[in-house]
């Protein structure tokens, strides 16, 4: 139950702060995601659709990006392509966080160059390690080791 | 005048049960086993008075006695042929015969001729109140008695004018009249009358036996016109018969119009011209024939051809035809046109893949919808819980532990609705590859663990030392397991144990058996009946039904099923349960067969090569693990070495195994060849590469079978050895 809290204890401490661009239309969802990353100190902006996810992506430049599938104005695979295609944003990595099945989209996902894909709702250890492992921040591998 | 006396045939007139157990009588059919009991019709007709008339008359005549047939209660049917004066005399003064013997001229005993004809089976004479004697001779065919002959009304001495006189008073006759007649009479000597007798009962049961034959041949006359008629007449159905070849010997018209052939052009053709070529290829209507060559029928459905080689979907039924116990001189065969029936079937089909669609839509939808809301609640239970917001008094920490437990079992449950329209539309994906059942283990009860100690239920594993990987889906494997050990839990009262044990399947060693046990309150039979049945729910389960929906078992089975094993369970109430699946182990020995040939093992060695490789940082990592892999493939030699399949994710170094029968050189080349290309592939140098051998040797002096399960073992064994070699450097 209480798996993330070792990590929230490692928490920000002497880290630069990284920024996470999290692009997802349920705003409880940003509110609680939000909460989380800050508490493990990172820099977080938002975007509800997918034509805002690009303007707003190209002006803050994010370490990170994490999508949502189903959006207003296009879906997550358009903005994912569309990232791929612009310099600034192309070698941005990017976790897709959706509802939808695995089954069907993690395939589609990967190859059109996310470098996870999680089922909403995502193990929050799991996915914060995923989340280090695209920043491609060292960590200790003891952490990896499971027990 | 004499009046006659006509009786009709009795149906009901039937023979007293001991009779079927006499011995037959010297006229019977004896031994005739053919002839069965006859029906009321098949009597009246054996007895046709019509036909009788004629042999009856003749006989009277020649014998000079008077003659009729009676039924078996000595009741005269028809009329007496040939009557004798005294006795027409005596019979036309009569008002009152009553039913006594119909030729007795008595007022005082009644004959039992017939009756003793009838019980003795034999010819019995009688001498009546006139001196006037008559016999009477059964009629029997085989070992039933139809009725009697009985023929007389003659003196066999010379007549007593004392025994007439007394007649005449009885019956209120001219004693002077009848004795005028009777003098006249010539009596006919007892030993010629018995001999008549015997003759006359020769004649009536040639005659009866003539008649039986005549009568089963009009019959047999008439089924056939009647089978012929059913035959031709059938329109509906196309009904042919072949000989053993196949070959059309008759067609009526039913096929005729399904068809389209006429009987002339088809007749001595074989039959597969009305097949689909389909089926001529594929043999079936071959070996339908061969199973009713040997079942006697046979059935099937299956397209047919017409003349105008339109299709049709047609049921087809095929009877052997051979006489009793005979060999089989061909084949009847019926077909009907079920195309409408199959077309109906076709679109109910669909109607019932559109509806599983659509269900299966609608749950994914509904999985989909609740999933976001239930995103939601968990991360803002968990920023609370984990302190994000602040520290949490005890109570507080605990009521949003069981808000976080509700949370999980909500996606447990979201999870399963749509894992259950996969399996509905049989959509549900596998990933087969070389599992280890000690990884999946210990990755399901680390997450296990957390239920189990809230309930302070001890979970023991207990894997048996160097098992089989079984050939199986990982996730899917967890999810099972996942799912027996959670319901373990629930069942399980606090401080309870659940042990997990995967071992080789005693029954079949090809397969490797896992058990989950718990100590909990068992389950009764019937449950276990019901248990991996969709929705099933144990009854009296109290509280803990509440969470799941009742599929955890049912998806469990399916998924069993279809990794290629099977799911049971063993429980007694109050003694805890054990749940078992079987998973086929993975056969590194068939795997590698092909390398593993005489000259190859004769060389004395094999070697396995294992490339390390780091995981890259970003992008895609199945896409490069698929590419490194299909690297590897081209620098390896079919013949000589083989790429074992992938074990799964093994981040952050992942290993590629290659089986080598190659010599020390022929190492060193795919060596080089393999970093070579991987270089060459990797130009920011991230994979690192490295790659080591370990070298086997084949022991000499035992079996192939033996050198082969050796080398697999150990190869094995290796295997494990450096995976286990790269969590310590983890």
């Amino acid at each position: 139950m209480t798996q993330t809290k070792d990590l929230i204890a490692q928490g920000s401490d002497h880290r630069t702060e990284k920024k996470i661009l999290i692009i997802d239309d349920d705003e409880h969802l940003l509110l609680g995601l939000t909460a989380r990353l800050k508490a493990n100190g990172y820099a977080v902006v938002w975007a509800s659709d997918a034509v805002a996810a690009i303007s707003v992506a190209r002006k803050e430049v994010p370490d990170l990006v994490i999508l949502d599938l189903g959006l207003p104005a296009g879906d997550g695979f358009s903005v994912l392509e569309r990232m791929r295609t612009l310099a600034d944003l192309a070698s941005v990595p990017v976790i897709v966080l959706s509802a939808r099945d695995p089954a069907d989209n993690k395939k589609r996902a990967l190859e059109a160059g996310a470098a996870a894909y999680f089922q909403k709702p995502p193990d929050n250890h799991e996915f914060l390690m995923a989340i280090r492992r695209a920043l491609g921040e060292t960590v200790a591998l003891s952490t990896f080791l499971k027990t | 005048m004499i009046p006659e006396t006509s009786g009709r045939l009795d149906a009901g007139a039937g023979l007293p049960p001991a009779m079927s157990t006499r011995s037959p009588s010297p006229f019977s059919l004896a031994g005739e086993n053919g002839v069965l009991e006859l029906s009321a019709t098949m009597r009246e007709d054996l007895l046709d008075l019509d036909a009788w008339g004629e042999v009856l008359k003749t006989y009277g005549r020649t014998m000079r006695v008077a003659v009729a047939l009676t039924d078996t209660g000595g009741l005269l049917l028809g009329k007496c042929h040939n009557p004798q004066p005294v006795w027409s005399l005596v019979r036309g003064a009569a008002s009152d015969w009553g039913a006594a013997c119909p030729f007795c001229i008595t007022k005082h005993l009644p004959c039992a001729a017939v009756a003793d004809a009838v019980r003795t089976s034999a010819v019995a004479t009688v001498h009546d109140q006139a001196g006037l004697t008559h016999v009477a001779v059964p009629l029997t065919l085989g070992k039933q008695t139809l009725g009697a002959i009985i023929a007389g009304q003659v003196f066999d001495r010379f007549p007593e004018q004392l025994l007439l006189r007394r007649v005449a008073r009885d019956f209120g006759i001219s004693a002077q009249e009848l004795w005028e007649v009777a003098k006249k009479e010539r009596p006919v000597a007892s030993a010629l009358l018995q001999a008549s007798g015997d003759l006359l009962g020769a004649l009536g049961h040639a005659f009866l036996q003539q008649r039986h034959g005549a009568i089963l041949e009009k019959k047999l006359a008439e089924t056939n016109d009647r089978f012929r008629w059913l035959a031709e007449g059938v329109r509906d159905y196309a009904l042919f018969t072949t000989d053993t070849t196949g070959s059309v010997t008759s067609w009526n018209v039913g096929a005729e119009r399904m068809l389209g052939y006429a009987q002339a052009e088809i007749v001595g053709r074989n039959f597969s011209c009305i097949l689909s070529p389909e089926d001529v290829h594929g043999r079936l209507t071959e070996n339908q024939l061969s199973k009713a060559l040997q079942t006697g029928r046979a059935e099937y459905e299956g397209w047919s051809v017409r003349r105008t080689q339109g299709q049709f979907w047609a049921n087809v039924n095929i009877t052997a035809l051979s006489n009793e116990a005979g060999p089989i001189q061909g084949f009847a065969i019926i077909m009907q046109d079920m195309t409408e029936r199959k077309k109906i079937a076709i679109v109910l089909e669909e109607a019932q893949r559109e509806r599983a669609r659509l269900q299966e839509k609608f749950l994914s939808h509904v999985s989909h919808e609740l999933r976001t809301p239930l995103t939601a609640i968990y991360f803002f239970t968990t920023n609370v819980l984990d302190g994000v917001f602040g520290d949490l008094n005890p109570e507080q920490r605990k009521h949003l532990t069981f808000a976080l437990d509700n949370v999980g079992q909500l996606k447990v449950m979201v999870s399963d609705l749509l894992d259950i329209t996969r399996v509905e539309t049989h959509k549900l994906a596998l990933a087969h590859q070389p599992t280890s059942l000690v990884k999946v283990t210990a990755e399901v009860l680390s997450t296990c663990r957390t239920n189990a100690a809230a309930k302070n239920i001890d979970i023991r594993s207990d894997v048996a030392p160097n098992l089989h990987f079984v050939w199986a889906d990982p996730a899917r494997v967890r999810q099972i397991l996942t799912n027996l050990i959670d319901n373990g839990i629930k069942f399980t009262p606090d401080g309870g144990t659940i042990t997990v044990k995967s071992q080789v399947f005693a029954e079949d060693h090809d397969f490797v058996c896992v058990s989950v046990s718990d100590s909990g309150c068992g389950i009764s039979a019937d449950n276990c009946k019901i248990i991996f049945d969709r929705l099933a729910q144990v009854k009296g389960s109290g509280e803990v039904s509440r969470s799941g929906l009742g599929l955890g078992l049912f998806i469990s089975k399916e998924l069993v099923s279809r990794l290629g094993g099977r799911i049971w369970l063993d429980s007694h109430p109050g003694h805890g349960s054990t749940f078992y699946f079987t998973l086929p182990a993975f056969s590194l020995a068939k795997y590698c067969s092909h390398i593993f040939s005489a000259a190859n093992l004769d060389a004395g060695s094999v070697t396995l090569i294992a490339v390390d490789v780091v995981e890259v940082k970003r992008g895609a990592q199945a896409d490069i693990l698929r590419e490194i892999r299909q690297i590897l493939e081209r620098c390896i030699d079919a013949g000589q070495e083989v790429l074992l399949p992938a074990t799964g994710d093994e981040w952050p170094i992942v290993t590629f195994f290659i089986v080598a029968c190659t010599d020390a050189k022929g190492l060193a080349v795919i060596a080089n060849r393999i970093l070579r290309d991987l270089q060459c592939f990797d130009k920011t140098s991230q994979l690192k590469p490295s790659i080591s051998s370990t070298t086997l040797q084949v022991a000499h002096g035992q079996s192939r079978e033996e050198q082969i399960h050796d080398v697999t073992v150990r190869i094995e064994s290796s295997v494990q050895e450096h995976l286990l070699g790269k969590e310590r450097i983890k």
